[in-house]
C-alpha cells in the first residue's frame, strides 16, 4: 500500500483548486464583483472628504473590513458545496486524507483572500484618502485577520456542505465565529491607521491570532467526522 | 506444527478481504437491507444484483465505509489482521454513478490530481496507457471531461479507480453508458485484477453477472 504525505496530499489540492478556480473563475468573479461595486459605491457616497477628522480612522476601518468580509463571503463559502453539487466529493473523500481536504481547501481560501486584500486595501486607502501611520502594523492585523477569516470560513463551509440548504446555514454558523474577529480586525485597523508603533496593533494581533488558533485547532479535531461520517 | 501456522499466516499476509456479516441499513423507517452477508476476496468476485432501490448502491457505500451499518460489521482483513477504518481507503477503488471527474479539468488532469493524491504518480505515461487500455484515445487525453460524452466520463472513472492498483475494488454499475468495445475492455481489466484484487460489482447486466464466482440477491 503506498501514501503519500499529508503535505503532498494537500499540496495537490491547492493545485486542482486553483488550476479550477483559474479554468471557471467562480470565486473570483463573485469575490472581484463585490468588492469592486461595495468600492466604488462607498467611495462616491463618503469620499475622502465628508467624514469628520475624529471620527476617520474608526468608520474607515470598520467600513474597509466590512467591505473585506462580504466580499470573501460571496467566494469562500463555496468551497466544498462545490464539490458536493458535482458529485466529486465522494471520489475526493476515498483518495485524500481529510486533513489533507481541510488544508488544501483552507490555503487555497488564504490565497483568495489575500490576493483581495492585496488589491482592495490599497485601492481603499486610494480612494477614501486613508493615511496609514503604522503600515507593517496594518500589514500583520491584514495577514492574521485573513488568515482567520480563511479558517473560520472554510471551517463553516465543511460543516453546511453535506446539510440540504447550505447557503442559507452559512451565515447563521458563521456569525458567532466571525463576529469576534471582526470586531478584533477593526480595532487593529484602527490602531494601525492611527500609530507608527507596532505595540498598537499587539493586542488585536492577540485576539484575531488566539481565535484563530482556537478555530483551526476545533477545525482539525471536527473536521474529520464531519467530512467522513 | 508451528513452523505450519507460520507459514499459512505469511502466506495470507498482503491479501485484504473483505468480510461483511449480518449487514442492515435503515434511512428513517425505511429498511433498505436486511441482514446481508458474504465475503469479497482476491480471485473470487462478489456480483450484487437485485432490482431497482433494493440496495445495491447502500450496500456497496457500506463496504468502502462511506455509510455505516445500522446493524451488523463490515471487517477488512489484512491476511487474519482486522484493518483500522482509516487503513481502507488507501486499499481501496471504487467506481460508481455517483461519483464524477472534476469537469473542468482533462481527463490527464484528473488522473494526476488522484495519483498524487494516492501516492502513486510516476509521470503522465502510465495514466495516458491506462486511459488507453480503457479506449480513450491519446487525441482525448487533454481535454476537459466537460466536452466528454458520458461513456468517455465512465472510462475516466474507471481509471480513477484502478490507477493505484486497488487491493479492494468496488464497481457500482461499471459499464453504463460503455458501448460494446468499453465492455469488451472493462472485462479484460477486471479479469486482469482479479488474481490479486477483491472485487465486487453492483448490477444487473447479465455479461457483468457472469463474471462472478459469487452472488448476493437482494430483494426489492
Amino acid at each position: 500500500m503506498r501514501r503519500s504525505s499529508l503535505l503532498a496530499e494537500s499540496l495537490a489540492i491547492v493545485c486542482k483548486e486553483l488550476a479550477s478556480e483559474l479554468r471557471q473563475r467562480v470565486a473570483l468573479s463573485a469575490i472581484g464583483l463585490f468588492a469592486i461595486t461595495t468600492l466604488i459605491a462607498v467611495a462616491y457616497q463618503i469620499g475622502p472628504y465628508s467624514l469628520a477628522e475624529n471620527d476617520r480612522p474608526f468608520l474607515l476601518s470598520a467600513l474597509l473590513w466590512i467591505i473585506l468580509f462580504f466580499a470573501s463571503m460571496a467566494g469562500l463559502a463555496r468551497v466544498f458545496v462545490k464539490e458536493e453539487d458535482a458529485h466529486t466529493a465522494k471520489t475526493l473523500r476515498l483518495a485524500a486524507r481529510p486533513h489533507a481536504v481541510l488544508l488544501g481547501k483552507l490555503v487555497f481560501n488564504l490565497l483568495l483572500l489575500l490576493a483581495l486584500e492585496v488589491v482592495v486595501v490599497p485601492l481603499y486607502c486610494g480612494l477614501m484618502g486613508l493615511r496609514i501611520e503604522g503600515v507593517l502594523g496594518l500589514v500583520l492585523v491584514m495577514l492574521a485577520g485573513g488568515a482567520t477569516l480563511s479558517i473560520s470560513a472554510t471551517f463553516v463551509a465543511a460543516l453546511i456542505a453535506r446539510a440540504s440548504g447550505s447557503n442559507t446555514l452559512f451565515p447563521i454558523l458563521a456569525l458567532p465565529l466571525l463576529l469576534p474577529l471582526l470586531v478584533a480586525a477593526i480595532a487593529g485597523t484602527r490602531a494601525a491607521v492611527g500609530s507608527p508603533e507596532l505595540g498598537a496593533v499587539l493586542p488585536a494581533l492577540r485576539a484575531i491570532s488566539s481565535l484563530g488558533g482556537v478555530t483551526m485547532v476545533t477545525a482539525l479535531l471536527l473536521f474529520p467526522v464531519v467530512w467522513r461520517d | 506444527m508451528g513452523v505450519v501456522i507460520r507459514e499459512v499466516i505469511v502466506l495470507n499476509a498482503g491479501v485484504v478481504t473483505v468480510r461483511f456479516d449480518g449487514v442492515t441499513k435503515r434511512f428513517g423507517r425505511q429498511r433498505v437491507l436486511a441482514g446481508v452477508g458474504g465475503e469479497v476476496r482476491p480471485g473470487h468476485l462478489l456480483v450484487v444484483a437485485g432490482p431497482n432501490g433494493s440496495g445495491k448502491s447502500t450496500l456497496l457505500n457500506i463496504l468502502a465505509g462511506l455509510l455505516r451499518p445500522s446493524y451488523g460489521e463490515v471487517r477488512y482483513l489484512d491476511g487474519d489482521v482486522p484493518l483500522p477504518r482509516d487503513d481502507w481507503y488507501p486499499r481501496l477503488g471504487m467506481a460508481a454513478p455517483d461519483m464524477a471527474p472534476y469537469e473542468e479539468l482533462s481527463a490527464l488532469a484528473n488522473l494526476r490530481l488522484f495519483a498524487r493524491l494516492r501516492g502513486c504518480y510516476n509521470g503522465d505515461g502510465p495514466l495516458g496507457t491506462l486511459l488507453e487500455e480503457l479506449g480513450l484515445a491519446a487525441a482525448h487525453h487533454d481535454r476537459l471531461i466537460a466536452a466528454f460524452s458520458s461513456g468517455m466520463r465512465q472510462r475516466v472513472k474507471l481509471a480513477q479507480a484502478t490507477l493505484h492498483l486497488p487491493e479492494v475494488l468496488l464497481l457500482d454499475e461499471p459499464s453504463a453508458n460503455l458501448d460494446a468495445d468499453g465492455h469488451l475492455r472493462l472485462g479484460t481489466l477486471v479479469e486482469r485484477l482479479k488474481p490479486t484484487t477483491a472485487i465486487a460489482v453492483a448490477t444487473n447486466d447479465p455479461r457483468e453477472i457472469a463474471w462472478g464466482d459469487a452472488k448476493i440477491e437482494l430483494a426489492g
